[in-house]
């Protein structure tokens, strides 16, 4: 019975392996149709997200059923509960390309800004970078490259601070009035998803000490 | 409370303290080694166990658990070759003191073991058998009654007192035989996989008694089960078969809140077994 216990566990890890993988796809999908202003591409990522949520929704399920019959404890219960949060936020960063992609499309006529696209490709792709340190430490059970997403979601913090002056700096016609109201709400999204991943950091770490600490304070008084 | 396990009988205290919030140690044991011949059963246990707590003992067959409860009530001076060493005190008293009378000891500190061992005889008999061998015979009715209503049995017997206890059933008959330990108004019991006998309902009916008892009494289960020290037990200890230097003998290796247990054990061993990754 302890056999196909593991059995179930490791499957189940292994989805949410898979289950970063699409988060990844619809990110760098999302990032694409922003820097191309591809509207059929921002479609295809809007229509990704049903992918997304049918492997939360199996995995949700998988676990339901794991907790019913196995009463797993100790380390396995550590798992298994640390595998339905990070289950639930990547679920939300699939959620958050998908209203980067809508607000792309938003945007489509509008004239990008240079300088302001650069910045969202750098959050974004530091983004990406965050996924795969997370998905990567909770795979080796490595609390030090969790704990190293602080690190990192500063960056993002940054480029975010970076990006809302350059928006101030725009001008104030309408056409730019838009484009700068929709690129603020799209890096509040990639700011935002990078907080899921340092979230899932947490979650790795409580996998393998017990211990449910949040890493940084989320009313720090430098967060804009 | 200091219990005077060296009081004759008739002069034991019978008032218990209402239940206090405060942490009070009613076992203090240490260095506790238990050996039968050339065979070492239990070795260096050190533990204190709590006031008006439920305390679990955990752990693989021949770990030694049932030895170690035993010790807690000397039931293990009825086993021939069996020696005890440490200390084991009860409230501060030594219960391997000289002068100790363990007939006494087992009246304050009472046993429940894994089957029902009514004595075939009527309900009301084995409840009031103890009571009349100690001679505590004063309100012998009320006595019966009220040991029957904290065993959560007084419901479903009062009509029928008379009849054999044999004729109750499974769950019913372990119920009666905490009764029977209640009569004597202990202050502790021991109970010795109490629940592995039976039915799921009877068992989950054995567990909240417990949640009842507790408030009143000190409890120490010994289980197979982890799942039912994890839904019952406050504390639990995990004892395991430590084979080292050539000799077999049972350790503690773990002792601490439940949920600390189950959750994030600080042991290994604990960790893989109370996760069936161990044997």
């Amino acid at each position: 019975m302890r056999i196909t216990f593991q059995e179930e566990l490791d499957a189940l890890e292994a989805m949410l392996q898979e289950e970063s993988e699409l988060v990844l796809r619809s990110l760098r999908g999302a990032l694409n149709a922003l820097r191309e202003q591809d509207s059929q591409l921002a479609d295809e990522v809007i229509a990704f997200d049903e992918e997304v949520d049918a492997q939360y929704l199996s995995l949700e399920q998988g676990i339901e059923s794991l907790l019913a019959r196995q009463t797993p404890v100790a380390i396995d219960l550590r798992l298994v509960l640390a595998m339905l949060h990070v289950n639930l936020h990547l679920e939300r960063m699939a959620d958050l390309c998908v209203t980067i992609s809508k607000l792309t499309k938003l945007a489509i006529s509008l004239q990008p800004n240079v300088q302001i696209v650069q910045t969202l490709e750098e959050m974004g792709g530091r983004a990406e970078e965050m996924i795969r340190v997370a998905m990567r430490a909770l795979a080796e059970r490595d609390a030090g490259a969790a704990e190293s997403l602080v690190d990192l979601d500063e960056l993002v913090d940054r480029a975010n601070r970076r990006l809302v002056r350059r928006v101030l700096e725009l001008g104030a016609s309408e056409d730019m009035r838009e484009y700068g109201l929709r690129v603020i709400v799209i890096s509040r999204c990639l700011e935002r998803l990078a907080d899921h991943v340092v979230d899932i950091g947490e979650q790795v770490v409580y996998l393998i000490t017990g211990e449910l600490r949040e890493f940084s304070d989320a009313s720090h008084p430098e967060v804009e | 409370m200091r219990v005077d396990v060296t009081a004759p009988v008739g002069e034991r205290q019978e008032g218990k303290p209402s239940f206090n919030q405060a942490r009070e140690v009613v076992f203090d044991i240490q260095e506790l080694g238990v050996s039968y011949g050339a065979t070492t059963a239990l070795r260096g246990v050190n533990m204190e166990i709590d006031r008006n707590l439920v305390t679990a003992v955990i752990g693989p067959s021949g770990c030694g658990k049932s030895t170690f409860i035993r010790c807690l009530n000397r039931m293990n001076d009825l086993v021939s070759g069996v020696v005890v060493s440490g200390k084991l005190l009860y409230h501060g008293v030594d219960v391997y003191g000289s002068g100790v009378d363990p007939v006494e000891v087992r009246r304050q500190i009472g046993m429940v073991f894994q089957k029902p061992n009514p004595f075939p005889k009527s309900i009301r008999d084995n409840v009031s058998f103890a009571l009349r061998m100690l001679g505590m015979k004063d309100d012998l009715d009320g006595r019966v009654e009220r040991a029957l209503r904290r065993a959560a049995l007084w419901d479903e017997v009062k009509d029928r007192l008379g009849e054999s206890a044999l004729s109750l059933s499974g769950g019913q008959q372990q119920r009666l035989c905490i009764a029977r330990a209640l009569a004597v108004e202990p202050e502790v019991i021991l109970l010795d996989e109490p629940a592995s006998a039976l039915d799921p309902i009877s068992t989950a009916a054995i567990e909240d008694l417990m949640h009842e008892l507790k408030r009143d009494y000190t409890l120490v289960i010994v289980t197979h089960n982890m799942q039912q020290a994890a839904r019952v037990a406050d504390k639990t200890a995990f004892f395991n078969l430590d084979v080292s230097n050539g000799e077999r003998a049972g350790v503690l290796v773990e002792y601490d809140d439940t949920s600390k247990i189950f959750t994030s054990p600080s042991d290994q061993r604990t960790e893989d077994y109370v996760t069936g990754r161990f044997g």
